[in-house]
């Protein structure tokens, strides 16, 4: 049972990272590799925080400031730079902040990593169990979707589409294009830090290695398979990309082979889906 | 010391030329993000272990079958992934998402295969020569030879074989060139056939020198497109340059502070690049309109 | 009241002088054509004009700000709207969602979206209410909820005028409005035209159907090959023996 728990923790972490992309990718038509640079800045800040005692909540909303305000080194180049350049710029940026949060060891500890994280602290009341992180994260989770449907019906959301359909046609009815690119962007990475904030204390330990490259390429695969541009896409998205590993690991898949074999799923699903389906399996948006 | 920096500099300089060099050539002309190259890099090694340490082939043999490894994936990934694309007019964006998955594919299946460690081709202390200060392992040299002697045909080849014309324009005009006649799809085979080979040698020598495991391509990938921008987008041997400074500033980085930082250090280059000069040092500069 | 005007302005493309030191002034309540042969310039000024190209030479004034070089939108929202000549219709929205663009609304700022959402409603009923008036008003009434993409050309053309319409714009720039339009609704949009003139707006329209010219336009510039070749009323223009020979399929227009 806590095991389904813990998958389900993870899900919902996922998820809410997946959103955050979604929004880039699917509304705005900006592929970003750097998503896990911002869920590490995010789940970082935090941590820092709540190991000298601060509440959650502050560490949280801190962390969700900075990390909106990092945006700008990834907002400024998606207003100079196009598709592939940009793209480009995001993986650079997610290399060169792995390297600072892997070799600034005064600040983060480096590879040594940030044991013993204590867990979040609601009026006295300490979460410790499976169970309790899953209300937990199930609450933000809750929040983040209400947050991105209200704003993806909204006139802000509306002109986020036309900008992804074509931005000469919005900037000659006066839509003031950097501005809104860079909300975007404030948006995404201030939400992945509310993933990296609630991994952090779920773990209760966290080094460089989990806000990698790597993972970056994992959470954009996520919105690309699942489909972008609209809420159901991500979200089919991260549950056959959680659910899958473990099922794999269900069929008797030995664990020195498993993770290969489920990347080279990955890859093949990649490969087929935009050969076939490049809006994903149920997503509203072509990638152009 | 720094000569000795210097000298390392120039020497993994050759290598982030080389691929810098194959990923330039395809990039110009079929403006491919090939992100699978870092997958067809790996195979090259894999497959040279494959024959000479588990088959036990002799080692010319091997290091050719090696390189032609390459080759055929290289060749493969155009035929199944980029020329389909290709025919559809699919976006760049399509084709670079393919291009990870092929990577990814590829790289995970090595890793199946042969185990996700490193691997040594050969054991033991290499022979070195002394230039004054400066050491240089034998297998330093070869890298250097190996690159001088590619970099001088490669030019040769495009400058002037009518082959290589062609190839130059096809960059600046595929639609042109096809309407006059030219075979744009036999050209691709030779373009996909030439960086593979560059990734194949790059592959087999750095095996020799440090050894293999299935993820070393993708950073050295990386550091041969920060090359193609530093150097000039839109030629062809710009990427060289590119890859000859970033290799010294990374060895001044080392002598300066540590090895650790080399990558912050490469990606900043490759963000201010981006940012101030995308059309690098040597490159056409290309005026962009909304219209 | 001069409300445009181009000051020696010139613009090249590649070696080639698609504007050459152009002067031109444009005034309220009246509608200017600007017509010619293919590639004389005229698109290359309405987009000079509404700031996608930067111009090499001279400046353009609105009123009398110079408004030379500014970026598109803030060209917009000063008062100067268009239409494109290959329309431009947001292909995936709506064409309800097509026509709200085309007025700002401040629930475009996800920070009004959120701490004032009673007045972003609000603004957004307003919207609505406008919007529908303006996609009855070209004919496309019942079709709120069809994507662009599934309207044909004529159709995204009139979407396209609803969509400038409801920017309440000072200044209109035209670009071949009712090439592929059903003359019923040429008539009703000429009407508007005028209408829009009378309360002191400006229209400047690109045109290659000489009868419509010759029926609306208050004022001509005739452009051949980026520069001003003749200017003046329709009358006198179309009737110019001249220009009928230069710009070809003018004998059969009746002046």
């Amino acid at each position: 049972m806590n095991y389904v728990l813990h998958i389900l923790v993870m899900i919902l972490i996922y998820g809410i990272l997946t959103l955050s992309l979604n929004l880039l990718v699917g509304y705005g038509g900006l592929l970003s590799l750097s998503q896990a640079a911002f869920y590490g800045i995010g789940a970082y800040a935090s941590t820092l925080l709540i190991i000298k005692g601060v509440n959650f909540f502050p560490s949280l909303i801190f962390s969700i400031f900075l990390t909106s305000i990092l945006s700008f080194f990834i907002a400024y180049p998606s207003l100079r730079l196009k598709g592939d350049y940009f793209v480009l710029a995001t993986l650079g940026f997610q290399i060169i902040v792995f390297s600072i949060l892997y070799n600034w060891v005064s600040l983060t500890k480096g590879p040594y990593g940030i044991p013993g994280i204590p867990g979040p602290k609601i009026f006295n009341f300490e979460l410790s169990t499976p169970f309790h992180y899953f209300i937990f994260s199930g609450i933000f989770f809750l929040i983040v979707f209400l947050f991105f449907k209200k704003l993806y019906n909204s006139p802000y959301g509306r002109v986020l589409k036309s900008i992804r359909e074509d931005e000469i046609a919005a900037s000659s009815l006066g839509k003031d294009i950097p501005l809104i690119k860079i909300w975007a962007f404030a948006i995404s990475c201030g939400v992945c830090a509310i993933s990296g904030s609630l991994y952090a204390t779920y773990v209760t330990y966290i080094d460089p290695t989990s806000f990698t490259l790597d993972e970056s390429i994992f959470i954009a695969s996520i919105v690309i398979l699942g489909g972008s541009g609209n809420l159901k896409g991500p979200l089919i998205g991260v549950a056959f990309m959680i659910i899958l590993p473990e099922f794999l690991r269900f069929l008797g898949l030995p664990d020195t082979i498993a993770p290969n074999v489920r990347q080279i799923i990955y890859g093949l699903l990649l490969i087929i889906l935009m050969k076939y389906k490049p809006s994903g399996i149920i997503g509203e948006y072509n990638l152009q | 010391m720094i000569s000795q920096f210097l000298v390392n500099g120039i020497i993994t300089g050759s290598i982030y030329a080389l691929i810098g060099l194959g990923f330039a050539l395809i990039y110009n002309t079929t403006h491919i993000f090939h992100i699978a190259y870092a997958g067809v890099y790996v195979v090259g090694s894999y497959a040279y272990y494959f024959f000479y340490r588990v088959l036990h082939l002799p080692v010319f043999l091997s290091l050719l079958l090696g390189i032609i490894f390459s080759v055929i994936v290289n060749l493969i990934i155009e035929f199944l992934i980029y020329r389909p694309a290709y025919k559809r007019k699919s976006s760049p964006m399509i084709s670079l998402i393919s291009s990870i998955g092929c990577y990814i594919c590829i790289v995970n299946l090595i890793a199946l295969l042969f185990g996700n460690e490193v691997k040594i081709i050969y054991s033991g202390i290499q022979p070195s020569y002394n230039f004054g200060s400066i050491i240089v392992t034998q297998i330093q040299v070869i890298q250097l030879v190996s690159f001088i002697f590619l970099l001088i045909s490669y030019l040769l080849f495009m400058k002037k074989t009518s082959f290589g014309k062609l190839i130059m324009a096809f960059s600046n005009n595929p639609e042109l060139l096809s309407s006059v006649g030219v075979n744009i799809f036999n050209l691709r085979i030779i373009i996909f056939i030439i960086s593979g080979v560059f990734a194949g040698i790059a592959s087999c020598l750095v095996a020799t020198d440090i050894g293999m495991d299935p993820w070393g391509g993708m950073s050295l990938l990386l550091v041969g497109m920060v090359s193609l921008i530093v150097g000039g987008v839109g030629k062809f041997n710009t990427a060289a340059l590119g890859g000859f400074l970033i290799g010294i500033i990374q060895s001044l980085v080392v002598w300066k502070t540590s090895a650790k930082w080399q990558d912050c250090i490469t990606f900043l280059i490759l963000i201010i690049f981006l940012l101030f000069k995308p059309e690098g040092i040597l490159g056409t500069k290309r005026r962009f309109e909304e219209i | 009241m001069n409300v445009i005007r181009l000051k020696n302005v010139s613009r090249s493309f590649g070696g080639i002088k698609a504007v050459n030191n152009v002067n031109m002034d444009f005034f309220s309540g009246r509608i200017t054509g600007l017509i010619g042969p293919n590639g004389a310039g005229k698109t290359t000024i309405f987009n000079l004009i509404s700031g996608f190209i930067k111009v090499d030479e001279g400046e353009i004034y609105f009123k009398d700000e110079n408004i030379t070089n500014q970026p598109p939108w803030k060209i917009s929202r000063k008062g100067i709207g268009r239409i494109f000549q290959d329309i431009r219709v947001f292909k995936k929205l709506t064409v309800l969602e097509n026509v709200l663009l085309g007025k700002s609304n401040i629930g475009e700022n996800p920070y009004n979206l959120f701490l004032q959402v009673k007045k972003v409603e609000k603004e957004e009923r307003g919207n609505i209410e406008k919007a529908r008036y303006w996609i009855k008003f070209v004919g496309l009434e019942g079709m709120e909820n069809t994507p662009g993409e599934n309207l044909s050309y004529g159709q995204q053309k009139l979407l396209s005028i609803a969509r400038l319409l409801m920017g309440e714009y000072e200044v209109f720039l035209l670009d071949e409005p009712t090439a592929g339009i059903h003359p019923e609704i040429v008539k009703k949009f000429i009407e508007l035209m005028r209408k829009i003139v009378e309360n002191g707006k400006t229209i400047i329209f690109i045109e290659h159907n000489m009868n419509i010219v010759s029926e609306i336009a208050d004022w001509l510039f005739f452009l051949k090959e980026g520069e001003i070749y003749d200017m003046g009323k329709p009358g006198d223009i179309l009737g110019n023996e001249e220009i009928r020979r230069i710009y070809m399929g003018l004998s059969d227009v009746k002046t």
